[in-house]
């Protein structure tokens, strides 16, 4: 985030005036006071139950029991965890090689185009305005043996695919869709900093005899190296999240095959009724993640998006 | 966007054959591109016109061979739509009305006025951004159990108003204010409630308009959250939508298309509409992904 440098002038000025400033710290605060309230109560406070309910039995009727490290003993005797970790890491690598060089192609592409360019941006921008409840309805359709997608295999003489039930293409379908979906706001991130790049540039690699290639690889790709960084860990932050699709589409079958960590988390809570468990596996999701988010920070910090 | 004089391929590249061709695939990709991104909702809105045994059928047609109309009326009855839609509604109002009183004090605050303790209050929030959300999914459901808010429209606002990306996008858009504004309405004798309301909140309404399409977006499509929180009556349109559509049994295919096209229309048109200034307020909010 930048900030403007003109900020620095107040600093100087009301330390001189001192009735008013006692009265300006009361306001001050007066003000910040809803946020400091809200921000304690629904962030700070279940932060800290979290890890305080990990070493609890949850029970909303007979009241909390100290259990020690018992939830986390649970966690690590769980096969299933297991299987979520490796789902996630799955998830994870297959929206990288799916989907986090589609928005660059894209945006190269439609940046090239010499008209209607207005056109495609709003097309590739259109999915992501469609809710997920409508998604997932008509994904499912599109998905199905007899839908569309199948139809179009069978008549370019390729067999049927069962996208959701076969357990070697269920990730890889929500995957796909997901694509679909979201590619379009990273696209627009990359296609205003391929914009922004001077055109005299690619003149002069011109000139000296730079080919296409080159100048998309020495010129286009490096002018979005931070853009291309910053989004590469915000998909990792999000996908090493992600349920809501693997949950609301197949539940996390076939037979476990899209049971992804958070997922395990919500089933531990809402099926199971194990909400300790839960905390738990929250607490151990955090750490995992907090070397993402550190990583994420020093991008950010140097810049990433340039509003 | 005005006419470019050169992009990275240069008019004396196009002529040459070799290019040319590559040009016009690359061109053909992102026309096959445009269609593979409108044919699904389209089609969701032709198979809302079809008969059922016509959206049914392999392979499947695009175009609907009779067209029935009256689908999209069975549609409206099926389930109670306004009041899904009021209640959306009434969280997008709740949730903004929290943004700007809580987030927009609190940022004029940090951004204007004197505070004690000032930075270590406002990393007291911006930490908060470094925790995932999924984290701490389930202890703040059963802390909002605890509060006794479960059930009640609430339990939606007022966790709206913990939101350090709003509040960083909020303070970094009002340290662009000049504070002499400020000073010279104190000096006139306006109070600083008055300093907010009449004077940053009007000027910092480009920003509290990208936010507003940040939380309708929010709460069109949230579903999983609002289904565990909210009870039944207050539920939103896409929860209701997800549990009485998409888990329903016994629910023809093309009544079930028509529910889908009703529910994605409004936000594909605003979108169109206000298309030039949301993807504008994109690009503000481009930290978000």
């Amino acid at each position: 985030m930048e900030q403007t440098t003109a900020v620095p002038i107040s600093k100087t000025k009301p330390q001189t005036q001192r009735p008013g400033r006692y009265k300006r710290y009361v306001w001050g605060f007066i003000f910040i006071l809803p946020a400091l309230v809200i921000f304690t109560l629904f962030l700070w406070l279940p932060i800290f139950k979290g890890v305080l309910n990990s070493f609890y039995d949850v029970d909303f009727v007979k009241g909390n029991t100290f259990i020690g490290f018992d939830n986390y003993k649970t966690v690590f005797a769980d096969r299933d965890v297991m299987t979520s970790v490796r789902n996630t890491l799955y998830y994870m690598g297959l929206a990288l090689a799916i989907g986090f060089w589609v928005p660059i192609l894209f945006a190269l592409a439609i940046s090239e185009m010499r008209r209607f360019q207005g056109f495609a941006r709003v097309a590739a921008y259109l999915p992501y305005v469609v809710p997920f409840v409508v998604l997932y309805g008509v994904w499912r359709w599109l998905y199905d043996p007899v839908g569309p997608i199948n139809a179009v295999l069978k008549s370019i003489g390729l067999s049927q695919i069962n996208f959701m039930v076969d357990r070697a293409w269920s990730m890889a379908s929500i995957v796909i869709m997901e694509t679909w979906q979201s590619f379009g706001s990273a696209m627009l991130i990359y296609l205003a900093a391929i914009l922004a790049v001077p055109r005299d540039w690619y003149e002069a690699a011109e000139i000296d005899g730079a080919g296409i290639w080159h100048r998309i690889r020495y010129i286009t790709l490096p002018a979005i190296r931070n853009q291309i960084m910053l989004l590469l860990m915000l998909q990792l932050i999000a996908t090493s999240q992600g349920f809501q699709t693997q949950y609301a589409m197949l539940d996390g079958g076939p037979n476990n095959a899209t049971l992804t960590y958070a997922l395990l988390i919500v089933k531990y809570a809402f099926v199971r009724q194990d909400y300790g468990v839960a905390s738990a596996l929250g607490v151990l999701m955090f750490f995992a993640l907090s070397i993402l988010a550190i990583v994420q920070y020093r991008i950010n910090n140097r810049g990433g998006v340039k509003s | 966007m005005k006419a470019q004089e050169r992009t990275i391929i240069s008019n004396y590249d196009l002529k040459k054959p070799g290019t040319r061709l590559m040009y016009y695939l690359m061109n053909l990709l992102v026309v096959i591109m445009m269609c593979c991104m409108v044919y699904p909702i389209l089609i969701s809105l032709l198979n809302g016109l079809k008969a059922n045994t016509e959206v049914n059928s392999f392979p499947p047609t695009f175009f609907p061979k009779e067209w029935h109309f009256e689908n999209y009326i069975k549609a409206w009855n099926y389930i109670d739509l306004p009041m899904y839609f009021k209640n959306t509604m009434m969280i997008f109002v709740g949730n903004m009305v929290v943004t700007v009183i809580v987030l927009g004090l609190a940022a004029y605050a940090l951004s204007k006025m004197q505070v004690p303790l000032k930075s270590a209050i406002y990393y007291y929030f911006l930490m908060t951004l470094f925790i995932p959300a999924t984290t701490y999914m389930i202890p703040n459901f059963i802390n909002l159990k605890d509060l006794g808010l479960m059930g009640s429209f609430a339990a939606i606002w007022l966790p709206a108003g913990a939101n350090a990306f709003f509040l960083l996008l909020l303070k970094t858009f009002m340290d662009g204010i000049h504070v002499e504004i400020f000073e010279s309405a104190r000096i006139d004798g306006a109070s600083e409630i008055r300093g907010f309301f009449q004077i940053a909140f009007p000027l910092s309404i480009p920003i509290f308009a990208t936010l507003s399409i940040f939380v309708f977006a929010t709460a069109w499509n949230d579903w999983f959250w609002p289904s565990f929180i909210l009870s039944q009556e207050n539920k939103p349109l896409s929860a209701a939508i997800r549990d009485f559509v998409l888990n329903a049994r016994r629910l023809d295919l093309n009544i079930r298309f028509a529910i889908l096209t009703i529910v994605m229309i409004p936000p594909i048109l605003i979108f169109l509409f206000f298309q030039k200034f949301i993807l504008r307020g994109l690009y503000l909010g481009g930290v978000k992904g």
